[in-house]
């Protein structure tokens, strides 16, 4: 079969591809989701982690100022409850206010000059008394209590003076250039006589700057008050731009703390911000923590590129496995396709050894037809020759015998046309059933009586044993012409003295009768061929027939769906079963 | 027994410089505003704020003569006691010019400072023996506070007069002012920081006049 590997040789090729193409779409569809995932994991991971840390960062440091706020709460508390500073606020002797709390301001103030910038926090940059309304008391002497320029003193003031601990953050401008944020925190003074806020103490410090780096992350710390930022780590251009980013966005958001992602100096950076003084008489501020996405979007390059480098290793294992298995995979495939292409062309020969034999089987038929028809009528010619010298009387008597023979002859031969033309017309297919009841036990009745008439009967004695009135399913002209096929076998191939037994009994649905007689029994071997055409089981010749018959009978039995076998041919019986379907008889009729 | 001892004191102070000048004499009662505890017997004064007033408790009213009078020669020396961490007494009229001893009777250490606009002065921490004892001379009229800056409750008053005809009443407000000068006067009752009433009083030379400060 190589032409037709040959011929289906592309379609396999492409079929191999497409399952190629159709498995590296798959796999490329996988890795390119997995890469997806994961990378929106490592963002979020990311992105969470910063979080985390900011929030550890900012709680860490929240104890720190909850601590060191604690402390000076408690130390102001002390100084508010001094005779002396309770005195001059009472007495109305402010004159003396700052030189009475002197001492303790100097403790209060102590360690200034520490290089440590956590002791630094501990330990306040200047104090200020407020008076009653809310104003501040200007010390006598700047010196002791930490020097403040008066911009910067004059935004320590409040309206009112607070009943409790008030946290707040000023800008205090260093030189002409730059400035600072302090973060001060006022602590109410009552009056141990009236138990009214009398003053308040306010005291200035330097505020926490976080710089710290950790797990490989820079982070920023700042102040925003007032619409500007305070963050020394970064350029004063950049602190301008993300103050008013920040101003924006506090503008917008409400909440005490949440975050965005900014472009500080051209590194993107992700931005917390959370209020400092919430619920404080002083202008809101609010801490500011950025940290630097450069690290972590390097680390999501890097981690990007491994996914890309392992999808297409991933894509490469996946190409060539798929090329692989499509390659297994076509092999049964292209083993079927050459199959099923075997079997198309066996089938063709097949079909094309049909059809011709179909054709000749067709030519042949007709030609049996045909010959049947040219026969039939130059055989009327010469029968009506023959009997017509019959009638002569002027012939010697062995020539009317010989007349009669051949007029015998003639009949057989008109016989066996008609058979012939009746098997054409079956093998043809044209023959064509009326089914109708048929009364087989009337049909019998008078074939019988019929081969009692007939000249030469052997002596023979006919037992039958038939109900009247079984009918079958059929056409009455060719269920007529196998019971005198049969009868007129039984006849035939009986002996003298032999005996004919025909007994028609009905079984379920069908009738069955069987016909027997006596006679030499069919030679084993020839049995399975009586119903062969052209084929005498009896090697007689003086028994008259031309083979056609049981085969024309079985044809025919066949033709109304029921069946005619040999039953039994052994020790002087040959019976013959004839099988044919029942029907109810027609009521018009019986009637 | 204490108050009686002021009262008596103090009667005989205000009359000591003014002796064989005049000897008119008036008496009557000031009406003491509501006493913020329950009477008790021996009751023990102090200085209190109510308000930011201050007061003594039970309440007493120093009555005093508003006048130019002169001042004496020799300028005389009283005593506010430092004892049970209290001052002794809690209120003190004095004339001006007279110098305040303030002895420390407690065995702790006292440290006595005023900075009322009448008188601002700061004695430093002292011990009970401290020799001479600590003391100040008032010259300007007005009310001083005292405090003590060891002890933080303690308070006590010094009302500094320009005149020397002055008396604290007994509790039940009532007062006897006697040796004074005959003339037309303002009489002047101080009940607490803020509050001073006032009366016009013609004194008459052996005569006692009556006047009840509503």
């Amino acid at each position: 079969m190589i032409f037709s590997a040959k011929a289906i040789g592309p379609e396999i090729t492409s079929f191999r591809t497409k399952l190629a193409i159709a498995m590296m779409l798959v796999v490329s569809g996988v890795t390119a989701f997995g890469i997806y995932l994961g990378q929106g994991r490592v963002t979020a991971n990311a992105k969470r982690d910063l979080r985390q840390t900011f929030q550890a960062e900012l709680s860490g440091l929240d104890k720190l100022q909850q601590l060191c706020n604690a402390t000076l709460a408690e130390r102001c508390r002390i100084l508010a409850e001094k005779p002396r500073i309770h005195a001059a606020l009472e007495d109305n002797a402010l004159d003396l206010l700052y030189p009475s709390a002197k001492d303790e301001l100097r403790d209060l103030m102590d360690g200034s000059d520490s290089s440590d910038q956590r002791a630094v926090s501990l330990h306040a940059r200047f104090c200020r008394f407020l008076d009653g309304t809310g104003v501040v008391l200007s010390p006598p002497n700047q010196k002791d209590v930490g020097e403040l320029d008066a911009k910067t003193e004059a935004q320590l003031a409040l309206k009112t003076l607070p009943d409790k601990q008030q946290v707040g953050y000023l800008t205090e401008d260093v030189d002409l250039a730059d400035e600072t944020v302090d973060e001060v925190i006022a602590v109410p003074i009552f009056s141990s006589e009236t138990g009214d806020v009398i003053s308040a103490l306010v005291v200035g410090f330097k505020p926490f700057e976080v710089i710290s780096k950790r797990a490989g992350i820079e982070v920023k710390s700042g102040i925003w008050v007032g619409g500007r930022l305070h963050m020394p780590s970064i350029s004063k251009a950049a602190q301008t731009i993300l103050g008013h980013e920040i101003s924006t966005a506090l503008s917008k958001a409400d909440r005490t703390h949440t975050d965005f992602t900014v472009t500080v100096e051209n590194v993107p950076q992700l931005l917390f911000y959370k209020r400092l003084n919430p619920d404080s008489l002083f202008p809101p501020a609010y801490e500011i923590c950025v940290y630097s996405l450069a690290d972590s979007i390097s680390q999501q390059n890097r981690l990007r590129w491994q996914f890309g480098g392992a999808g297409a290793l991933l894509l490469l294992g996946g190409f060539v496995a798929s090329h692989f298995i499509a390659l297994r995979f076509a092999k049964p495939v292209e083993r079927l396709a050459l199959d099923s292409e075997r079997n198309r062309a066996q089938r063709r020969q097949a079909e094309a050894k049909l059809m011709s034999t179909s054709e000749k089987l067709k030519r042949s038929t007709r030609y049996s037809a045909d010959a049947s028809h040219q026969l039939k009528s130059p055989l009327t010619v010469l029968r009506a020759g023959l009997e017509a010298l019959l009638a002569h009387e002027d012939f010697k008597p062995e020539i009317y015998e010989e007349l009669s023979t051949l007029l015998h002859q003639t009949h057989r031969l008109s016989g066996i046309i008609e058979d012939l033309l009746l098997l054409a017309r079956l093998d043809a297919g044209y023959l064509q059933l009326h089914s109708e009841p048929v009364n087989l036990s009337q049909l019998v009745e008078e074939w019988l009586d019929d081969l009692d008439a007939l000249p030469d009967s052997p002596d023979v004695e006919i037992q039958k044993k038939v109900p009247p009135d079984l009918y079958v399913a059929g056409a009455k002209r060719y269920i007529s012409l196998i019971v005198q096929n049969l009868l007129e076998n039984a006849r035939k191939y009986n002996r003298k003295g032999g005996r004919i037994r025909v007994a028609a009994q009905v079984e379920g649905s069908e009738i069955r009768l069987a016909i027997g007689n006596t006679g030499q029994p069919i030679a084993r071997d020839a049995q399975e061929h009586i119903f062969e055409r052209f084929r005498r089981a009896a090697t007689g010749a003086a028994v008259s027939g031309h083979g056609l018959g049981l085969n024309l009978a079985r044809e025919l039995v066949r033709l109304h769906k029921g069946d005619l076998k040999l039953v039994r041919s052994a020790d002087d019986w040959t019976e013959f079963e004839l099988r044919l379907r029942a029907a109810q008889p027609v009521v018009e009729r019986a009637s | 027994m204490r108050l009686s001892w002021i009262v008596s004191s103090n009667a005989i102070c205000a009359l000591l410089p003014i002796s064989g000048f005049a000897n008119a004499t008036i008496e009557g009662r000031v009406e003491l505003p509501p006493s913020h505890s329950a009477p008790v017997m021996a009751k023990r004064y102090e200085i209190v704020t109510h308000g930011g007033v201050l007061s003594t408790q039970p309440p007493l009213a120093v009555v005093y003569l508003e006048g130019s009078f002169s001042k004496p020669v020799t300028p005389s020396t009283k005593q506010i006691a430092q004892k049970n961490l209290a001052f002794v007494p809690p209120l003190l009229p004095i004339q001006a010019g007279t110098r305040i001893e303030f002895p420390n009777l407690d065995d702790t250490y006292h440290s006595i400072f005023s900075y009322s606009p009448a008188k601002r002065f700061d004695l430093g921490r002292y011990r009970p023996d401290e020799r001479p004892i600590p003391s100040e001379v008032f010259d300007t009229p007005g009310l001083v506070t005292l405090h003590c800056d060891i002890h933080e409750h303690m308070r006590g008053l010094i009302l500094v007069l320009n005149t020397p005809y002055f008396v604290v009443t007994n509790p039940d407000g009532r007062f006897r002012l006697s040796g004074l000068p005959s003339g037309r006067y303002v009489l002047k009752a101080w009940i607490d920081s803020t509050t001073t009433r006032e009366k016009p009083v013609d004194l008459k030379n052996g005569k006692t006049s009556h006047l009840d400060f509503p």
